[in-house]
């Protein structure tokens, strides 16, 4: 209860202006936010990025945050929206893949060679995939899985398993309905269980 | 009993987020339906393994660097406030008519928008006496800087040509070749004097045609400079700074922190950030051998016993660069390999190979078909410096 009270404190002081409770409101959210910033994108120089536009955009709209939704989801939703703004913005720059295009197959090979060596490929890929998640520690080859994950996917497991929400919070944070959100949740839990299914027993004798 | 299973609700169920009616429901089922109970266990895993994320630290610089931008944005608000206070006291306005002023302001602004509009696209340009060269528009709306440009425009020093997903633009490199600009490019002219033309790649696709004697034109991408040895090539960089190099005629360097590929006509090679230029291979090359070479490039050493085994006589040219990039018995490796595919000549020993002997490195080169090293070696020498 203090704390909310603290926040709400910091958060008025903010409205006046008052650096100093900004900063203290920064310290408060970093680590989530970066968190979240961090494991959605996966590389750092991009969630220093939406972790500094995330607060810079909390700096100066502060002041219009009437209390109707917890600070916390409207900070969240902030996240969320740089978060999918970065991976749309990535999106529009095709990842690297110098089998995809071709160029390495289509002299001289026919259709069905390509489809085939293209199969080969992913399935090496796949091989190596799981190989790599084999020989990971369970908590990298847990973030390795998640950052593989559908954005969607990815995004409601984060916002559970770091901040905890509850389905209704994360459905007003992620702009859709409860049940959406336990659908997203559902499919990102056998996702992951697929994927490191060879981490059961390793699992089973931790808990 | 099993006409209504409950997958879709069972992450609801672990979370207890359910209605008590509904997860007792839930509970029921579970027991009886052993397809259910299945999926559960899944999911119940799928919770577990996600429940070993762990909230990260945010790095301790960066209220440091948000407290600058934070006063960037503060400054121009309160400069503005002070300007209001300013003219106030300056011409002794009262409130109500400074408010007049005010509400004034948006048509004002309206005015001063206009005429920087018409300033902008129907005046001519203020000459720009930077050096530069010509852009022509191929599709879209390709701009440099922040100006569109038209069918035809130039491309100043230091400035940056864009092109969107519908835009292509071509420039013409002074008196030595051109480059086509593929859509969602940026590139920037780094530097243009008679024996160092550069251009810095940010990201996007462009096909070079150079006709000036080699290492006169360099491309400059994240991860390694490309340099020109007389040729035409394409160059395609992503995002993250990875680069794919494909010669069409001629030949190439990619170079980085002293680390060096030369790749011929029909080869490509991949340049990654972090880890500079790759080897480079033959376009025709196994996706197999493809695939266990970008491993090794980015630091799987053991994929490169699959290379050896999959090579053929043609990708001698990617062996001859692993001498380079490997040592002691993987050089080894590499030399009885190579020598199985190309024999050296009677001069190049197994001992001074695997001891990086230049001479001998080169006498081996010129076995392998691709044209004689003197002829990019005579070109090599310290690269013109960027001015600054």
């Amino acid at each position: 209860m203090n704390e909310i009270r603290n926040e709400e404190r910091l958060i008025e002081a903010c409205r006046q202006g008052d650096r100093e409770s900004f900063r203290q409101l920064f310290e408060l959210h970093k680590d989530r936010v970066w968190s979240v910033a961090l494991h959605f994108i996966g590389d750092e120089a991009a969630a220093r990025d939406i972790t500094q536009q995330v607060f810079l955009k909390l700096f100066s709209v502060i002041g219009q945050f009437r209390g109707e939704a917890g600070f916390s989801t409207w900070l969240y939703r902030m996240v969320v929206n740089a978060c999918l703004d970065e991976q749309r913005r990535r999106k529009r720059f095709l990842s690297f893949d110098f089998f995809k295009s071709g160029d390495g197959l289509s002299d001289g090979m026919s259709l069905m060679d390509q489809q085939q060596a293209k199969q080969f490929e992913q399935k090496l890929q796949a091989m190596a995939q799981e190989d790599h998640h084999a020989q990971l520690e369970l908590s990298a080859a847990v973030k390795a899985a998640v950052k593989e994950l559908k954005p969607k996917l990815r995004m409601a497991i984060l916002l559970k398993y770091f901040e905890g929400l509850s389905y209704e919070e994360m459905a007003s944070v992620l702009g859709c309905s409860a049940g959406t959100v336990a659908s997203r949740l559902n499919r990102g839990h056998k996702e992951l269980a697929r994927r490191l299914q060879h981490l059961r027993s390793e699992v089973e004798t931790r808990k | 009993m099993f006409g209504n299973h409950v997958h879709k609700q069972l992450s609801a169920y672990l979370h207890g987020e359910l209605p008590a009616e509904d997860a007792r429901r839930v509970a029921d089922h579970l027991r009886d339906c052993g397809r259910c109970r299945t999926e559960f266990e899944d999911v119940e895993f799928g919770a577990q393994l996600a429940g070993q994320l762990k909230r990260e630290q945010a790095p301790e610089s960066l209220w440091a660097e948000l407290e600058a931008a934070m006063s960037k944005e503060d400054f121009s608000r309160r400069r503005g406030a002070e300007k209001v206070e300013e003219a106030r006291s300056k011409f002794g306005l009262s409130w109500p008519t400074l408010k007049l002023c005010l509400e004034l302001a948006p048509v004002l602004i309206l005015i001063g928008v206009g005429i920087v509009f018409v300033n902008r696209y129907f005046q001519p340009p203020q000459p720009d006496n930077r050096p530069s060269w010509e852009v022509t528009r191929l599709d879209g709306r390709p701009t440099v800087g922040k100006r569109q440009i038209a069918e035809k425009g130039r491309l100043p020093l230091g400035e940056w040509l864009t092109t969107d997903d519908a835009s292509r633009a071509q420039i013409s490199v002074g008196q030595i070749g051109e480059v086509k600009i593929e859509p969602n490019s940026r590139i920037q002219l780094v530097e243009t004097q008679d024996d160092n033309h550069r251009l810095a790649m940010q990201r996007g696709k462009m096909e070079a045609f150079i006709w000036a004697p080699p290492r006169k034109f360099f491309v400059q991408t994240p991860s390694a400079l490309a340099v020109d040895l007389g040729c035409s090539y394409t160059l395609e960089v992503t995002e993250d700074g990875t680069a794919l190099l494909h010669v069409t005629m001629g030949w190439v360097a990619f170079e980085w922190q002293g680390r060096e590929s030369f790749v011929p006509a029909e080869a490509k090679c991949v340049t990654r950030t972090g880890f500079g230029p790759g080897t480079p291979y033959f376009g025709d090359a196994s996706a197999e051998f493809q695939l266990m070479l970008a491993a090794f490039d980015t630091g799987q050493a053991d994929s490169l016993d699959s290379i050896l085994a999959l090579a053929r006589k043609r990708d001698a040219l990617t062996l001859w660069h692993l001498l380079a990039r490997t040592d002691g018995e993987a050089r080894g490796k590499v030399f009885d390999r190579l020598a199985n595919l190309v024999p050296p000549p009677k001069k190049v020993t197994r001992e001074g190979v695997l001891s990086g002997n230049p001479a001998m490195l080169d006498g081996w080169w010129k076995e392998l078909g691709l044209g004689d090293t003197e002829w990019w070696r005579m070109w090599k020498g310290p690269l013109p410096t960027q001015a600054k």
